[in-house]
């Protein structure tokens, strides 16, 4: 471009044409976004690689068996029909959604008491917040541990308290409803200090003017928690359900250390009978197609979850 | 009473102040009354909550046969220190350790350093595919692990290209954690709190990406990455699942595997299992109670924010 004097021509020179103007600002994006790729790969390489890969992978081995000592083997649909009529994936699904249901309700109701309860009564609340966090520092594996000390049926804690009351001793973790109740309760006190401080820090995001602006309306206490508290927390209580569900639905440590699956299945979970199949027994077909039975139920109650607590806003008006 | 507020007798006023003070006291002996049963249930909680771990110590210090003596003593005579010593010598505890302390770490400063890249790319940066890319990384949070162990473990045990196995081998163990969704989601959450303007006015001034990223954004996100460093750390230090399928030999075990393997070895060897468990709850309390801040603001981080 060769420079004029004049105004004019300057003012040509520095002014791109239309065609200029539209390259320069297609070139400009892509270099925007390429630098914004270079920000991404390195965490969207392994994801790729070791989330979204395998996920479609495990989809595609239920129809196949092997694979893991040897190459896998193309089977069709005999995995899901040998699933189909195996009553002990039923029974760990069935043990999954009881204790999933039992554990949920009652860490949940706990965790809000208890938040509620430091949110209103802040002094001195720190030792408690502490206190109640210890157990979630705990590998699930110690979780089990201390458990199969405090069922023992000699020596275990929970024994010792029942002779001193006058009843006789339980064999805990021989029966089949106490032994799910024990990773019930074990599950719940690991992870009670978790869910009190979440509902404690959504508590404390309900702004204290709404609930005085109730009071002062003549709200009282469990009103101003059904019309103002719940509604607010509505968000965080749906991420909670989420999470909790997608989280209990593989419980498998506290179940690999207290039971073992027993007694006779009764404490089966799906994550275990998986395990079981694919690494102990070398029956890999059903550990594959029960994996993605797995899959299947999670995203499902995701689904459930987010239709059911999103749909309120909409009848509600 | 209270409507009849307004009131000119001075004999009105006295007696709607005498209601007044009494309802006042009643009020306040409920309200210490609640005090009491709130006080009282949190501390029964937070009992509940340590006590466990105590009733360990008893028995880590003490030889087996003696727990089944009843009724039980709990203050041991004199401290047995026999099964400390059989864990670090018979068993490979140690190792154990050192595996779970290298496991944890890289996972975690990977993690941090991939995460908080990519959070400042879909908090800040435009490019095409962003929301749909973000909606697949949340998407993958419902993937459960056990879906994913069979794939893994088929991927990691013939890595394409190299002749021996990634089992046992500790970048085989670390790299397929390093790509969870939840990182990526708070550090994003994290950076679109922070003032654009910042960033803008850098740009401006012609810095290049890289060096607002490290030079204005990486230093204000300073408490965002110890949570999720802590978070992280925690998350892997726990890891039972995958560390159990990725490893077979006793020299690459984690904490959790090994000493779970312990129940195997030492069956009612109740002495020797308790003290395992003192010995990995120990140094984990005594460093949560001196960071105690960050991990309580860890668990909370995640109400924050959805």
């Amino acid at each position: 471009m060769t420079s004029t004097v004049s105004p004019e021509g300057a003012w040509d020179e520095l002014t791109l044409s239309e065609a200029e103007y539209r390259r320069a600002g297609a070139r400009y994006r892509h270099r925007r976004s390429a630098r914004a790729y270079l920000f991404l790969l390195p965490y969207v390489i392994p994801f790729l690689a070791f989330l979204v890969v395998p996920a479609f992978w495990s989809i595609w081995l239920s129809f196949n068996q092997g694979g893991i000592l040897d190459s896998a083997k193309y089977v069709g649909l005999a995995n899901w029909r040998s699933i189909a009529s195996d009553t002990e994936l039923t029974g760990a699904i069935k043990n999954t959604g009881i204790y999933a249901i039992e554990a949920i309700a009652l860490v949940f109701t706990l965790a809000l008491v208890l938040a509620m309860l430091l949110n209103r009564y802040r002094k001195g609340s720190n030792v408690f917040k502490l206190a109640l966090y210890v157990p979630l520092l705990a590998p699930a594996v110690l979780v089990g541990l201390i458990w199969q000390f405090l069922t023992n049926f000699d020596f275990g804690f929970i024994n010792l308290i029942l002779n001193a009351l006058g009843f006789s001793r339980l064999n805990i973790l021989g029966s089949g409803t106490l032994a799910l109740l024990t990773i019930v309760l074990a599950e719940v006190w690991r992870g009670l200090g978790f869910w009190t401080l979440y509902f404690l820090a959504s508590l404390q995001n309900v702004p204290e003017e709404l609930l005085d602006a109730a009071r002062v309306d003549g709200a009282r206490g469990l009103q101003r928690f059904r019309r103002v508290t719940i509604p607010l927390l509505r968000p965080m209580l749906l991420f909670a359900v989420v999470i909790a569900i997608i989280a209990n639905f593989q419980v498998f440590d506290t179940v690999y250390v207290l039971t073992q699956g027993g007694p006779y299945e009764s404490t089966s979970t799906i994550v275990w009978f998986i395990w079981k199949r694919l690494f102990q027994f070398q029956e890999t077909g059903q550990g594959y197609a029960a994996a993605v039975v797995l899959l299947a139920i999670i995203l499902v109650l995701t689904a459930i979850s987010f239709w059911i607590l999103g749909a309120r806003r909409r009848r509600r008006v | 009473m209270a409507a009849q507020a307004g009131v000119e007798e001075p004999g009105e006023l006295s007696q709607f102040s005498a209601e007044y003070t009494s309802a006042a006291r009643r009020s306040r002996s409920i309200g210490l009354g609640k005090g009491v049963a709130a006080y009282a249930a949190l501390t029964i909680f937070a009992l509940i909550a340590v006590v466990p771990f105590l009733y360990l110590l008893s028995p880590s210090f003490r030889q087996s046969y003696e727990l089944f003596s009843y009724p039980p003593k709990w203050i041991p005579h004199s401290l047995y220190l026999g099964n400390f010593r059989t864990i670090l010598h018979e068993t490979s505890y140690l190792r154990w350790a050192l595996n779970t302390v290298v496991f944890a770490t890289s996972v975690t400063a990977i993690t941090l350093v991939i995460d908080t890249l990519a959070g400042y790319a879909f908090a800040r940066l435009r490019f095409p595919g962003r929301g749909a890319l973000f909606a697949l990384v949340l998407a993958t949070l419902m993937i459960p692990t056990a879906v994913l162990i069979a794939p893994l473990y088929i991927m990691i045990s013939r890595l394409p290209g190299w002749t021996h196995s990634g089992i046992n081998t500790f970048p085989g163990m670390i790299v397929p954690m390093v790509c969870s969704p939840l990182g990526v989601f708070m550090m994003r959450q994290f950076i679109s709190t922070l003032p654009e303007a910042l960033v803008e006015a850098a740009r401006l001034d012609g810095a290049s990406e890289w060096q607002i990223f490290r030079k204005i954004v990486l230093p204000l996100m300073k408490p965002a990455i110890v949570v999720l460093g802590i978070f992280t750390f925690m998350a892997q230090w726990v890891n039972f699942l995958w560390p159990l399928v990725i490893t077979t030999t006793n020299d690459m075990k984690t904490l959790t595997v090994g000493v779970a393997s312990l129940q195997g070895q030492f069956v009612t060897n109740w002495g020797v299992i308790s003290a395992a468990a003192v010995m990995t709850m120990g140094p984990v309390i005594v460093i949560f109670l001196i960071f105690q801040r960050w991990f309580v603001q860890a668990s909370m981080a995640g109400a924050l924010k959805q």
